[in-house]
C-alpha cells in the first residue's frame, strides 16, 4: 500500500486553510470573528426609521441597532455611556454632556457636539414629531466645544437622561433633505441600514468600524415582524428564526418542549394598572374603590391565568425604577368588601370594564375572572372588549368605570407616568383625577436630584396606595423564547431585543 | 309532500338540525354545569368521555365546555340563522326587482351594491356600532349586510336567463302578471343556488360573528357564543386543541345539516325534475 | 350593446366618486382618533391636538375633501399616517403579494372545486356525491385560522416541508393560498353540483343523448357552459373578497397582502391607506363586475340588457 498520502481534495484544502490564515486580517486575530446572520421574529411592525418620530418600544429596540443615543439603559437599569462618555447636572435647569471622541457615521462623517445640537433643536422645533412634546422643555442646546454641550431647560428636567436614552443621534446633513435621509438613513449603530419592507422586515448589516470593540459579532441581522404569536413561535420551533419576544404564559409549555429552544423571563419593568373613572358615581366613592380591590384576588390572577409569569405589586412604580418603595400587597378580603358596600349604600353597583382589544396578554380572561370576582361581592360587570381607537374615545369621554391598561416605563423614569396621569392638565380628559397635593409632589420630584426625587416619589405613591384610584393588579414578566443556536442573548426588563452582543453558533 | 319526506338528503339533513336544535334548546336539562362561572382549578381540562364531569373538558376559565356549547348554540343559531334568513331576503327580492324590471333600477341598485362591497366588513361594523352601538340587532344588521349581494347577483343572473325563455315568453304572452312569473316560473329556477348559498352561509355568519366579537363589535364576553369561543380558542391551539375544535364540530354539524337538507329540497323542488 | 356599456362606464365613474365621499365621511365620523393613535397613551392633549392639526384634520370636512380630489387628481394619495410615506406607496408594495396569493387561491377553487362538483353531479346519489358532501362540508365550516394553523403545525413545524410563514417564493405560497381556498372551494363544488343537476335534467340534454352523442361530450359542452352562470357571479365576488378580505389567512402566515394593510389602517385610523385601498377595491369591483356582466352575454346568448 505505501505510506499515506493526502488526497487531492486534501491537499487542496489544506492549502486553503493555510491560506486563509496567512492572509487572516489582524482583527479576526482578536477575538470571534464576525459571522453568520441573525432573524427575530417581533410582535410589534416598525413605523418609521426616524427615532424621533415614534413613541413604540419595539421600534426603539429596533433602531437602537442603527443609531446609538447619548446613553443607554442596562438590563439592571442603570444609566451608561452610549455616545456621551458622561452628564452631570450643573443646576436644576442645567445638564452637561461631554462627548466620546473618534466616533463615524456610517457614511464617514465624525459624529461631534453639531450632531447632538441638531438631533435635540430638531426634535424640539418640528412639532410634527410624536418625541416633539417630550422636549418642549428644553431652553436651548449649546455648542461648548466639539466634544461638549450644555442643555439648558424651562423648568426641571430630571428626566431628561433617561429620555435621551431612546433618542439615535443623527448627522447634521439630515437637514438638508428628511426625505432622502430616512430612505437611507446613517447613523453610529453597530448595524447599517440594508432595506425596510414596510410591515414585513427590515434588514441591517454589521457596521466594521464601530466603536466598540468585538461589536457586533454577526454579519448580517433581520427583523421579521410577526404579530400573530402562533405564527411567531412556529417560525421559532421550525428554526427559520432565532429569537421571538412578547411570548404568552400559555405558549411557554410548547416552547419548552420543542428541542433547540429555550424560555428565558424576568420580571418587566411594567405595571398593569385598571383606572377608575374618578368623575362617575362608582369611581368617585373612595369606598367603592376599596371594595373593588378587596374583592380582587391578585394571586389567583397571577398563579392561575399568569401561571405564575407576574409578580405582586408592592407599589406602583415597579422595582428598578427611581421612586420603587415596598407598601406591602394589597390584600384579598371579599368579606370587608360586601360590608364597606353595604355601608356605603351600594348594593346594585354595575361598572362598565373596558378593554383595549389584543393589548395585553389574557387580558380577556383575567378581565373574565374580574368580573366573577367582583359578582361574587355583588357588583355586576359589564365587559367591554373594544377596538382601540373606540376604547380610547370612550376613556376621553369618560365613558367606563374601570379601564383595562398597563404602563411600560419608557424610558426608565416615572416622571412622565405621574405627570400625565396624576396632574390636573394630564388627566383631565382621562380619569379626571385632581389633588393638589400629588401635583405639588410630581412638580418637586422633577429636580435632577435622585434622592430628593426618591423622596418625593416614595410620598406621592403612599397617597395613591391609600386613594387607590387605579388598582395594580401585577407586575408583567417578560417572556423570550430563543433558539439553542443563539448565544449571549440578554433577556429584557423593557421589552427590548437588543442583539449587538449575540452569536450564532 | 311524500317525496320530501322520503329523500333520504331531506331526512338526514333535517334530523341532524333538529337535533342540534333540541340539543340547544335543551341545554339547562342535559347539562348541570354552569357555563358562565369561572373555575380557576379546573382550566384547561381535556375532554374526559361520556358520563365524566366534563365530557368536553373545560376552557381557560376552567368553565364546561360542552355546557358552553350548548348554551351558546341558543345564540348563535339564532344569530346566524336570522342574518342569513335577512341576508337572503333582502337579497333575493333586489335581485328578482333588478332582473325583472331591468334597466335604471338594475343599474341603481347593482351600483350601490359595488359600493358596499368595496368596504370591508369590519369598517362597516365599525361604523355601525358607533352609531347603535354594541347589540345583538347591531350584529344581525351587520352580517346579513355583508350577505345580501351574492344572493342578489345570483338571483339577478339567473332572472336574467329564464326571462328571455320560450316558456316564460309563452306564459307572458298568455297574460300573466309578474307576480305570477315570479312564483311561478323563475323563483322556483332560481330556489337551487338560493338554497346552496343559504346552507353555505350559517358557517360563514358564525363565523364572522366570531370575528367581530372578537374585535369588540359584537358580543361580549362571558357570552358563550360558538364565535366567541373560537376566537377564545384560538390562542390555545396548540396545548388545548379541544376549546376551539368542539364548536368548530358543532358548527360543521350545522352546516352538513343545512347541506343536506338545501341539496335534499334542491333535489326535490327542481321542476324540471317533477316531470 | 354599445350604448350599454358606455352608461356603466359612466355609472362606473359616479360610482368611484361616491365610494370616495362616503369613505372619507365615514372615517372622519366614526369615533377614533388619528393623533391619539400616533403618540403614546401619556401624551398630553395639546400634543393630540396640535398633530390633528398638523395632518389636516381640523378643517371642514369638505375643504378636506377638496384638498383630497384635487392631489388624487395628480396621483397623490396622501401621506399613511402610520408610515408617513405616501399612501399609494404603501399599498402599491403590497400588490405583488396579494395577486399571487388570489390568483392562486383562485385557481386552486376552479381546479379543485369544479371537478368535484361535476363528479359528485354525474354520479348522483353514489359515494362520491356523498364524499363530496363531507368535503364541502369541511371546507364551509373549518375556521380558516384553524385550517391555517393546523397546516403550519404540520406541514411548517413538524415535517419541515414548508415554511412556516412569510413572503418569498412557491413553497411559501402554498399553505396560505390552500387555506384561502378551502371554503370557495367548497361553494363552488356545491354550486357546480347543483347547477349542473339542474341542466342534466333538461329537455335538450335528452335530446343530445337520444342523438348518440358520448355522455362525456354531452356534459362538458352544453351543461357547463350553462352551469357557469351562477359560477361565475359567485367567482366575481370571490376575487374581490380574496383580495381584500383574506386578512385572517394573512395573519397567520405572515402574509404581506392588502387585506391586512386594510384592516391595520381601520384600527389605526390610517385615513390616507383607507381611502386608497377602498377606493381601488372599488375600481376593481366595478372593472370585475362588467366584466363578469359581459361574460354572461357571452355564456348564454339569451340575456339582454335593456
Amino acid at each position: 500500500m505505501g505510506a499515506p498520502r493526502l488526497s487531492r481534495r486534501q491537499f487542496i484544502l489544506g492549502s486553503g486553510t493555510a491560506l486563509m490564515a496567512a492572509t487572516a486580517r489582524p482583527r479576526a486575530a482578536r477575538g470571534q470573528a464576525r459571522r453568520g446572520q441573525v432573524i427575530a421574529g417581533l410582535s410589534e411592525r416598525m413605523l418609521t426609521l426616524d427615532p424621533a418620530n415614534h413613541y413604540s418600544i419595539s421600534s426603539t429596540s429596533v433602531l437602537r441597532h442603527v443609531y446609538d443615543p447619548l446613553l443607554d439603559v442596562t438590563n439592571d437599569d442603570k444609566f451608561v455611556p452610549a455616545l456621551a462618555e458622561s452628564w452631570k447636572p450643573i443646576n436644576n435647569t442645567t445638564w452637561r454632556f461631554v462627548l466620546r471622541r473618534g466616533v463615524r457615521f456610517h457614511d464617514g462623517t465624525p459624529f461631534t457636539a453639531d450632531s447632538v445640537v441638531f438631533t435635540l433643536k430638531r426634535v424640539r422645533d418640528n412639532t410634527k414629531l410624536i418625541k416633539s412634546f417630550v422636549y418642549q422643555d428644553i431652553e436651548d442646546v449649546r455648542k461648548d466645544d466639539d466634544v461638549t454641550v450644555t442643555v439648558t431647560t424651562k423648568r426641571p428636567f430630571g428626566s431628561l437622561p433617561a429620555h435621551l436614552t431612546m433618542l439615535g443621534m443623527l448627522p447634521p446633513t439630515t437637514g438638508a433633505n428628511e426625505d432622502a435621509f430616512f430612505t437611507k438613513p446613517v447613523g453610529t449603530g453597530p448595524f447599517r441600514f440594508t432595506s425596510w419592507t414596510h410591515g414585513d422586515h427590515v434588514e441591517l448589516e454589521a457596521n466594521a468600524g464601530y466603536w466598540r470593540a468585538s461589536v457586533p459579532k454577526v454579519d448580517k441581522l433581520t427583523f421579521r415582524f410577526i404579530p400573530e404569536l402562533s405564527t411567531r413561535a412556529a417560525a421559532l420551533r421550525a428554526g427559520e428564526i432565532h429569537v421571538i419576544d412578547r411570548v404568552w404564559p400559555d405558549m411557554v409549555s410548547t416552547l419548552k418542549a420543542t428541542p433547540g429552544i429555550k424560555v428565558h423571563d424576568i420580571p418587566a419593568v411594567e405595571a398593569q394598572r385598571w383606572h377608575f373613572q374618578l368623575a362617575r358615581e362608582a369611581g368617585k366613592d373612595p369606598r367603592v374603590r376599596k371594595a373593588v380591590s378587596l374583592a380582587i384576588d391578585r394571586n389567583t390572577i397571577i398563579k392561575e391565568l399568569l401561571l405564575g409569569y407576574a409578580r405582586p405589586v408592592v407599589s406602583p412604580v415597579p422595582p428598578g425604577l427611581i421612586g420603587h418603595t415596598n407598601l406591602g400587597q394589597k390584600p384579598y378580603d371579599p368579606d370587608r368588601a360586601r360590608t364597606i358596600l353595604k355601608q356605603a349604600g351600594h348594593q346594585n353597583l354595575t361598572l362598565d370594564f373596558v378593554l383595549m382589544k389584543d393589548l395585553y396578554p389574557k387580558q380577556l380572561e383575567i378581565a373574565q375572572a374580574v368580573a366573577a370576582m367582583l359578582g361574587d361581592v355583588g357588583i355586576k360587570v359589564n365587559i367591554r372588549n373594544l377596538e382601540i381607537a373606540t376604547a380610547r374615545e370612550q376613556r376621553t369621554a369618560g365613558n367606563y368605570d374601570l379601564f383595562f391598561s398597563g404602563w411600560a416605563h419608557m424610558p426608565h423614569d416615572p416622571d412622565w407616568y405621574f405627570g400625565q396621569w396624576f396632574t390636573r392638565a394630564g388627566a383631565e380628559k382621562m380619569t379626571r383625577f385632581n389633588d393638589p397635593r400629588v401635583e405639588q409632589l410630581i412638580a418637586e420630584g422633577r429636580v435632577p436630584d435622585p434622592k430628593v426625587r426618591q423622596q418625593k416619589y416614595e410620598e406621592i405613591q403612599k397617597i395613591l396606595w391609600e386613594d387607590e384610584p387605579e388598582i395594580w393588579p401585577y407586575y408583567s414578566v417578560a417572556i423570550y423564547a430563543v433558539s439553542d443556536k443563539l448565544r449571549n442573548f440578554e433577556a429584557r426588563r423593557d421589552y427590548y431585543v437588543l442583539l449587538h452582543e449575540v452569536a450564532i453558533a | 309532500m311524500r317525496r320530501v319526506a322520503r329523500h333520504p338528503m331531506i331526512v338526514v339533513g333535517g334530523l341532524i338540525l333538529a337535533a342540534v336544535i333540541v340539543a340547544s334548546a335543551a341545554a339547562p336539562w342535559l347539562t348541570r354545569a354552569d357555563p358562565l362561572r369561572p373555575s380557576f382549578a379546573q382550566r384547561l381540562r381535556p375532554p374526559q368521555g361520556f358520563g365524566a364531569v366534563h365530557p368536553l373538558g373545560t376552557d381557560n376559565l376552567g368553565r364546561d365546555i360542552l355546557a358552553r356549547v350548548l348554551h351558546g348554540g341558543r345564540l348563535s343559531l339564532v344569530l346566524a340563522a336570522t342574518a342569513v334568513a335577512l341576508a337572503a331576503g333582502v337579497g333575493v327580492a333586489v335581485g328578482l326587482s333588478a332582473g325583472l324590471i331591468g334597466g335604471r333600477l338594475d343599474d341603481f341598485v347593482m351600483r350601490l351594491a359595488d359600493v358596499q362591497l368595496a368596504f370591508p366588513v369590519i369598517m362597516l361594523a365599525i361604523a355601525i356600532v358607533a352609531v347603535i352601538g354594541t347589540s345583538a340587532a347591531a350584529l344581525v344588521g351587520v352580517l346579513a349586510l355583508s350577505g345580501w349581494v351574492l344572493y342578489a347577483r345570483t338571483v339577478r343572473a339567473a332572472v336574467l336567463t329564464i326571462r328571455e325563455t320560450d316558456y316564460v315568453e309563452a306564459a307572458r304572452t298568455l297574460g300573466a302578471g309578474n307576480l305570477r312569473l315570479i312564483g311561478r316560473h323563475i323563483l322556483p329556477n332560481t330556489l337551487a343556488p338560493i338554497l346552496v348559498l343559504g346552507s353555505s352561509q350559517f358557517a360563514t355568519m358564525v363565523l364572522l360573528e366570531s370575528g367581530l366579537s372578537f374585535l369588540g363589535l359584537g358580543l361580549q364576553p362571558p357570552q358563550p357564543s360558538w364565535g366567541l369561543m373560537l376566537a377564545e380558542g384560538r390562542d390555545y391551539l396548540s396545548n388545548a386543541w379541544w376549546l376551539a375544535t368542539v364548536p368548530g364540530i358543532a358548527i360543521s354539524l350545522v352546516v352538513l345539516g343545512a347541506n343536506l337538507l338545501g341539496d335534499g329540497l334542491r333535489d326535490v323542488l327542481d321542476p324540471r325534475l317533477r316531470q | 350593446m354599445r350604448a350599454y356599456l358606455l352608461r356603466r362606464l359612466w355609472q362606473s365613474a359616479v360610482t368611484l366618486v361616491g365610494v370616495s365621499v362616503l369613505v372619507f365621511v365615514i372615517l372622519r365620523v366614526i369615533p377614533g382618533d388619528p393623533a391619539k393613535m400616533l403618540l403614546p397613551e401619556g401624551a398630553p392633549q395639546a400634543a393630540v391636538e396640535a398633530l390633528n392639526r398638523h395632518l389636516g384634520l381640523r378643517e371642514p370636512l369638505w375643504i378636506q375633501y377638496a384638498l383630497f380630489v384635487r392631489s388624487v387628481v395628480r396621483g397623490d394619495f396622501g401621506q399613511s399616517f402610520q408610515y408617513r410615506a405616501p399612501a399609494l406607496r404603501i399599498v402599491i408594495e403590497r400588490v405583488p403579494a396579494t395577486i399571487q396569493l388570489a390568483l392562486t387561491a383562485m385557481a386552486l377553487t376552479v381546479l379543485a372545486g369544479v371537478p368535484l362538483g361535476i363528479l359528485a353531479a354525474v354520479r348522483q346519489r353514489t359515494g362520491w356525491d356523498y364524499a363530496g358532501t363531507v368535503i364541502a362540508v369541511l371546507g364551509q365550516s373549518l375556521p380558516n385560522f384553524w385550517l391555517g394553523i393546523m397546516l403550519v403545525l404540520l406541514f411548517g413545524v413538524t415535517l419541515r416541508w414548508l415554511p412556516t410563514s412569510g413572503f418569498g417564493g412557491w413553497p411559501s405560497l402554498v399553505l396560505p393560498s390552500v387555506t384561502l381556498a378551502a371554503f370557495p372551494t367548497a361553494l363552488v363544488a356545491r354550486l357546480t353540483r347543483s347547477s349542473l343537476l339542474e341542466i342534466l335534467g333538461q329537455e335538450y340534454i335528452r335530446t343530445g343523448r337520444a342523438k348518440g352523442l358520448g355522455e362525456p361530450r354531452v356534459v362538458l359542452r352544453h351543461a357547463l357552459r350553462n352551469a357557469m352562470i351562477p359560477l361565475l357571479t359567485v367567482l366575481g365576488l370571490q376575487i374581490g373578497t380574496l383580495l381584500g378580505g383574506a386578512v385572517i389567512t394573512e395573519s397567520i402566515f405572515a402574509w404581506p397582502g392588502m387585506g391586512k394593510l386594510v384592516v391595520d389602517a381601520i384600527f389605526f385610523r390610517d385615513f390616507p391607506v383607507v381611502q386608497t385601498i377602498l377606493i381601488l377595491s372599488a375600481t376593481l369591483f366595478v372593472v370585475i363586475n362588467l366584466l363578469v356582466d359581459l361574460l354572461y352575454t357571452i355564456l348564454d346568448p339569451r340575456i339582454r340588457y335593456g
